[in-house]
């Protein structure tokens, strides 16, 4: 098995295109006047596409950006959600504190299973990280001491100074604001030069050794990096959802965040946000054809697979640019 | 006109208009109509819980319309799937809530799923009725909002099976199969308390749901030499443990729960005949699946679902458990008396105690109490014929504010 195809060897520096600079700033204000003239019921859809988007650049970065194969992302993001719920619960933790004490707790998890993951690659490290997620599932639903097992945890409300969270839109522009926070730290470090490393690594582990980059170090860090981020998400996810089960935890999540990813165009930023949006859309948007849901969704999979393997963004681009040349 | 008849008249006016105002104040009502929201599993692997649950309530509503609705409103309702998943249920509570405006809410087939809607359904006050969850989780410990075990409480089905155990066989050695999950955590607590009454030791052996191989597990159990085997395991599990004790001779009482098979018939054709010379099925209603007793019900789901009906294995084997959760919200609107609110249909759920004529037990509810049915029947299965046993079997466990 081979590196994950990606949807292009280096991010992109130019300015923004007009058009695309109008669709910026306008998507920038339906999202931030979204609670203003929306149910309840869209500001909480829009909460957990904000959360999956989040979780999805952190796959981005272990996969799309290190291509390294993942399939445990489900476990950090859990990890996350029960060490924030818990550190809010338990210590009275400031819930932001609690949130970053849930992503520091999934990143060491993580950096300790990129120790782990160094000697393996391909199908062996997914084998790996997928019994590892289904090991931190089996920990979830039977350490009922911490994690109150197979009942599930009761998440306290969300606390900022005096704001005690207590709704979906009064959770918007926390979720918001942190989503907008990781999407900037994303960026961020696929221009800096760790985030060269990691695509050195994604490209030839062989060629960046020979460039003096520390594959191991890279290997280790982006899979510290994509946990703590996961971890991140999980405490995202506390400010609005009250309940948390193991049950959705398992393997079914770290599928759908792969297949947003993928879909959404691996190795891509846009991809990795616009897939999570545009599949966490088209899931719920299912739920009115209960009879149909499945075959339209696996239809939609079959298509992009056949006919945007590289992602939905990299089709879209492709598109416009065939049409800009009058092609 | 005399000063009595224009005072009277002015009354009736002020007090129609009161009426109205009050109405128009609760989300959901008109003068026609009262909108509710019902969910399920309507796709997904776990369809099977609760498709023909949600048709069940759909057409006890439409037969409650056909007589003339409640105090003159017809029962208008919006259907969501919430695919038995957590996430998908919250999106689909607030959906009916915030968006359709509904006046109460009855749904759910998952336990672990509806659990996630709690604390969103008790901040809004909004009426809750589950469909057939067992929803332990959300009725323990009791809220003013939320209303379940229609079908049975998990707390309630262990413990109903020790007690028949116990009295039919004069078991004083059980052994009990049951999950590392919510439900067998639930259903071995009740389960405790029979015990104890009964002078039953327990021998229990929890396993995990997606179990492949039975043998450890069986083999610990038949080693604590017990008078019977109670399974309170899914449907996977429950064939694999039938049928390896059936390769191992064990010839004793096998008593499987409720949430142990969708169908008999399927159980039958997964594990053989041999396997069932012994065995006992666990079943909530009244009387077995498609007995005469429920004749009613299945006769009215033929005439509102011709074209399911005419399919093989319909109405699936949970269908009746839709019944008696519609019946308790009707009820409870029309104890709320003409001019409902949330507030007087959840005070009159809070005392409502009825027979459904579906379930073993009667729906009670109580001060302390949101978990309506715990009584079960036992049906003799030989692979053939479903013979139901004399008697209803109730569990003594009740929730103790800790």
């Amino acid at each position: 098995m081979s590196s994950p195809p990606v949807a292009s060897s280096a991010p992109t520096r130019r300015a923004l295109s007009g058009p695309a600079l109008i669709g910026l700033v306008a998507a920038v204000i339906v999202a931030v006047a979204l609670p203003v003239f929306t149910s309840g019921y869209v500001v909480y859809i829009a909460n957990l596409l904000l959360v999956f988007v989040v979780l999805c650049l952190g796959l981005h970065i272990v996969i799309g950006e290190t291509g390294q194969f993942s399939m445990a992302h489900a476990a950090f993001y859990g990890i996350g959600i029960y060490a924030s719920a818990l550190a809010n619960r338990a210590v009275d933790l400031p819930y932001p504190v609690a949130m970053l004490f849930g992503a520091i707790v999934a990143g060491a998890v993580g950096l300790f299973i990129g120790v782990l993951a160094l000697r393996m690659r391909d199908i062996y490290l997914a084998l790996a990280t997928f019994a590892f997620g289904e090991a931190m599932q089996w920990v979830f639903a039977n350490w009922d001491s911490v994690t109150n097992g197979p009942n599930g945890l009761r998440i306290s409300p969300a606390r900022f100074g005096p704001i005690e969270i207590l709704s979906d839109k009064q959770a918007y522009p926390f979720v918001l604001f942190f989503c907008l926070v990781i999407i900037g730290l994303t960026v961020a470090i696929s221009r800096s030069r760790l985030g060269r490393s990691f695509r050195a690594v994604r490209e030839s582990e062989v060629a960046a050794m020979a460039m003096g980059i520390d594959v191991r170090r890279a290997r280790i860090v982006s899979f510290g990096l994509s946990a703590a981020i996961a971890g991140f998400a999980g405490g995202m996810f506390g400010l609005f959802q009250t309940f948390i089960h193991p049950d959705s935890l398992g393997f079914q999540t770290t599928i759908l965040v792969l297949t947003m990813v993928v879909v959404g165009g691996l190795g891509s930023i846009a991809g990795a946000i616009g897939g999570a949006i545009v599949f966490g859309l088209i899931s719920e948007v299912l739920r009115q054809a209960p009879q149909y849901q499945e075959i339209i969704y696996g239809a939609i999979l079959i298509l992009f697979m056949m006919y945007a393997p590289r992602g939905l963004f990299a089709f879209i681009g492709d598109r416009i640019r065939e049409a800009r040349h009058g092609r | 006109m005399s000063v009595n008849k224009t005072a009277a008249g002015l009354t009736l006016a002020a007090s129609l208009l009161i009426g109205v105002a009050a109405g128009a104040q609760e989300p959901g009502i008109t003068d026609k109509a009262i909108k509710i929201g019902i969910f399920g599993p309507l796709s997904g692997p776990n369809m099977a819980y609760g498709f023909d649950v949600v048709n069940a309530a759909k057409m006890y509503y439409d037969k409650i319309n056909k007589e003339g609705g409640i105090h003159g409103r017809k029962i208008e309702y919006v259907v969501e799937d919430d695919r038995c998943n957590a996430n998908d249920l919250v999106a689909a509570v607030k959906k009916l809530v915030e968006q359709e405006n509904v006046f109460m809410l009855n749904g759910g087939s998952c336990s672990a799923a509806v659990v996630a809607a709690k604390d969103y359904v008790v901040r809004n006050k909004v009426p809750y009725l589950m469909l057939n969850a067992s929803g332990d989780g959300a009725l323990f410990p009791p809220t003013d909002y939320i209303f379940g075990a229609y079908s049975i409480s998990q707390y309630a089905v262990g413990g109903a099976m020790v007690e028949f155990a116990a009295k039919q066989f004069g078991a004083k050695n059980v052994a009990y199969i049951n999950h590392d999950d919510a439900y067998g955590a639930w259903n071995l607590e009740g389960s405790k308390k029979d015990a104890e009454v009964n002078g039953v030791k327990l021998s229990v052996e929890s396993i995990n749901p997606g179990i492949n191989d039975v043998t450890a597990p069986f083999l610990k159990v038949r080693a604590a030499n017990p008078d019977a085997i109670l399974l309170v395991t899914y449907a996977r599990p429950a064939a694999l443990l039938i049928k390896k004790a059936a390769e191992m001779g064990f010839n004793k009482p096998i008593i499987l729960s409720v949430t142990g098979t969708a169908s008999l018939n399927q159980l039958a054709e997964n594990v053989g005949k041999d396997a069932l010379k012994n065995f006992y099925t666990q079943e909530v209603m009244i009387d077995s699946p498609g007995g005469a007793k429920l004749k009613p019900i299945y006769d009215m789901y033929k005439a509102a679902y011709p074209d399911l009906a005419a399919k093989p294995d319909h109405p699936q084997t949970y269908m009746p458990y839709g019944i008696p959760p519609a019946m308790s919200l009707v009820k409870a609107l029309q104890d709320a008396g003409p001019n409902p609110t949330r507030e007087k249909v959840l005070a009159a759920l809070k005392t409502q105690d009825f027979d459904s004529g579906v379930m073993a037990g009667r729906m009670q509810f109580g001060p302390e109490q949101r978990a309506a049915n715990r009584s079960t029947i036992f049906i003799k299965y030989d692979g053939t014929t479903m013979a139901p046993l004399p008697g209803v079997f109730t569990s003594r466990w009740t929730y103790q504010a800790k």
